[in-house]
């Protein structure tokens, strides 16, 4: 009696774009807001590059950089991006709860409540936050 | 396909510390640089000799490869499934590697840019 080497493939169903995607729902906007925030957040820390690049030009070069930023255009699309890496910064937060009160098996719940988890991440980023600000305007480092 | 697939532990491990560093430091330097610094604040701190010099020691250049590639690769592992959503399992194959081939440009130009700094 001979016995297949490997075994046979679980069938599964092809995935179905639920009804209503993405507009429906809040949790689909939600997500669907979160996923568009890696689009802001990719071309932000594209122009971050930029600028480090006209650092490495020197000094007019960096003041053409900044100049080009100062562009109306430019300030309206970085604020929005801010927008968007703010987004992301509290949904990452509230996300990560969920990571510290996992748990296999047995292993208790983490005793503190939900909401602290998801908030105090926050509280992190917005003292980091501050700390970079200060770095960049001189007053540390 | 199958080598993106294999390689999905390393994709969501990359997106989990890249999504941590993206929140950590994206908004501050994005409000101090691309917004406040054109508007003519933080004049002394931004000043080019000064910023110049931090971002060219060896603390600055690992801080900069290390926030902007964790960010490249954490959005471009975003946006994989984006386009996914957006356009269904026939477009998963080329949004996987368009997303992943665009951050693998911004790493050689972040690696290229801060090395010459």
């Amino acid at each position: 009696m001979s016995h297949p080497v490997t075994a046979p493939r679980t069938p599964v169903a092809a995935a179905l774009r639920p009804r209503g995607f993405p507009l429906r729902h809040s949790r689909y906007r939600n997500y669907f807001l979160f996923a568009w925030t890696s689009v802001f957040m990719f071309i932000a820390a594209a122009e971050l590059l930029l600028g480090l690049r006209a650092l490495g030009q020197g000094e007019p070069a960096w003041r053409d950089y900044l100049a080009l930023l100062g562009q109306p255009a430019l300030l309206v699309f970085n604020l929005v991006a801010l927008g968007f890496a703010l987004y992301f910064a509290g949904r990452w937060s509230w996300i990560g709860r969920k990571i510290a009160v996992g748990r296999v098996g047995p292993v208790p719940r983490n005793p503190l409540p939900m909401p602290l988890l998801g908030i105090l991440p926050l509280l992190v980023f917005a003292v980091v936050w501050i700390l970079v600000l200060m770095v960049l305007g001189g007053s540390l480092a | 396909m199958n080598l993106i697939h294999k390689l999905e532990p390393l994709w969501w491990m990359i997106f989990g510390a890249g999504g941590y560093i993206a929140a950590l430091f994206l908004p501050a330097l994005l409000l101090g640089v691309c917004l406040i610094a054109p508007l003519g604040g933080l004049e002394q701190g931004l000043a080019w000799a000064r910023i110049h010099a931090l971002a060219a020691s060896p603390a600055g250049k690992i801080f900069s490869i290390a926030v902007l590639v964790l960010t490249f690769w954490h959005c471009a592992h975003h946006m994989r499934h984006l386009i996914l959503d957006m356009l269904g399992h026939g477009a998963a194959a080329a949004g996987a590697y368009l997303s992943y081939a665009l951050a693998l440009a911004a790493t050689v130009a972040t690696v290229v840019i801060v090395g010459s700094l």
